[in-house]
């Protein structure tokens, strides 16, 4: 019965990934971008529940989910796009005709690749991807890399202020 | 578990294909950002699988780390596609070609 609802639950999170994607992949709207953006990742952190990653799950809910789709959205509600601000793609089906072939063969060549590292998942105890043990972990082998990251998004934040201005050098010139 | 890691790779895989052919594919900057955050989000899923099938949790740190590296990366990718909106009312890549071109913006 377990077996049935994990293959079930794989099934349709791993369709929303792929609905995620493709809307945004084919779609003109930018508000049909945003809906398969928060699909396709809302799918991916299911994926990750799914593999016994709890702390990543909420992260990804969190962060992801919570955060960089919801500032995409208020960035494509304020900018307030209009059809003909979208640049025209007349041969937008030739493009991923073609693009879709030289992909093909690096997709089916990683799949490939990745598939020699194991063939079943063992069992894990039930603490695994947990808080305590991430956290654990986090502060005896990732601490520097866990610092180096809070300098990056601080610059990250101050960057995104100072190009986000309202009036910049090129506005007083003109 | 009945859901072996080859389905967790192949939907993975997918997923990061979806992202370059629309990172080639496509003209609209919005699209190319948020292909772009789609592989990001396939190495996640991958490392995330790695992480389960070695029962290790370094896959799990990493991915976390990703986490982060993609929130920085989608504010100032965001802050940038305002700003250049703003000066050239359009969405096109083919528009941003002055420092290629040499002309002054």
């Amino acid at each position: 019965m377990i077996e049935i609802l994990e293959t079930s639950l794989f099934a349709l999170l791993a369709l929303g990934v792929l609905t995620g994607g493709l809307m945004i992949l084919l779609a003109r709207r930018p508000a049909t971008h945003a809906m398969g953006f928060f699909i396709a990742l809302l799918s991916v952190a299911g994926l990750f529940a799914l593999l016994h990653q709890s702390f990543l799950f909420f992260a990804q809910v969190l962060v992801s989910v919570g955060g960089v789709v919801i500032v995409t959205l208020i960035m494509i509600l304020t900018v307030n796009l209009r059809e003909a601000d979208l640049p025209p793609e007349p041969h937008q089906t030739r493009w991923l005709i073609g693009a879709a072939v030289i992909i093909a063969p690096l997709s089916l060549l990683l799949y490939q690749t990745l598939t020699t590292l194991g063939d079943a998942f063992p069992p894990v105890s039930d603490t695994f991807g947990g808080t305590r043990s991430l956290g654990t972990l986090l502060f005896h082998d990732g601490v520097l890399p866990f610092e180096i990251l809070s300098v990056l998004l601080l610059t990250a934040m101050v960057g995104a202020i100072i190009i986000g201005k309202k009036e910049q050098s090129y506005d007083r010139e003109s | 578990m009945t859901v072996n890691p080859d389905a967790y790779f192949a939907v993975a895989t997918l997923l990061f294909s979806l992202g370059i052919l629309g990172v080639i594919s496509r003209r609209n900057l919005l699209v190319m950002y948020l292909s772009i955050e789609l592989m990001l989000n396939a190495v996640n899923l991958i490392l995330a699988t790695f992480s389960r099938l070695h029962p290790d949790e370094g896959g799990t740190m990493i991915a976390l780390f990703m986490i982060g590296v993609i929130a920085a990366e989608a504010a100032l990718f965001l802050a940038v596609i305002v700003q250049i909106y703003r000066k050239k009312h359009t969405l096109d890549s083919d528009a941003f070609t002055e420092l290629a071109q040499g002309k002054k913006l």
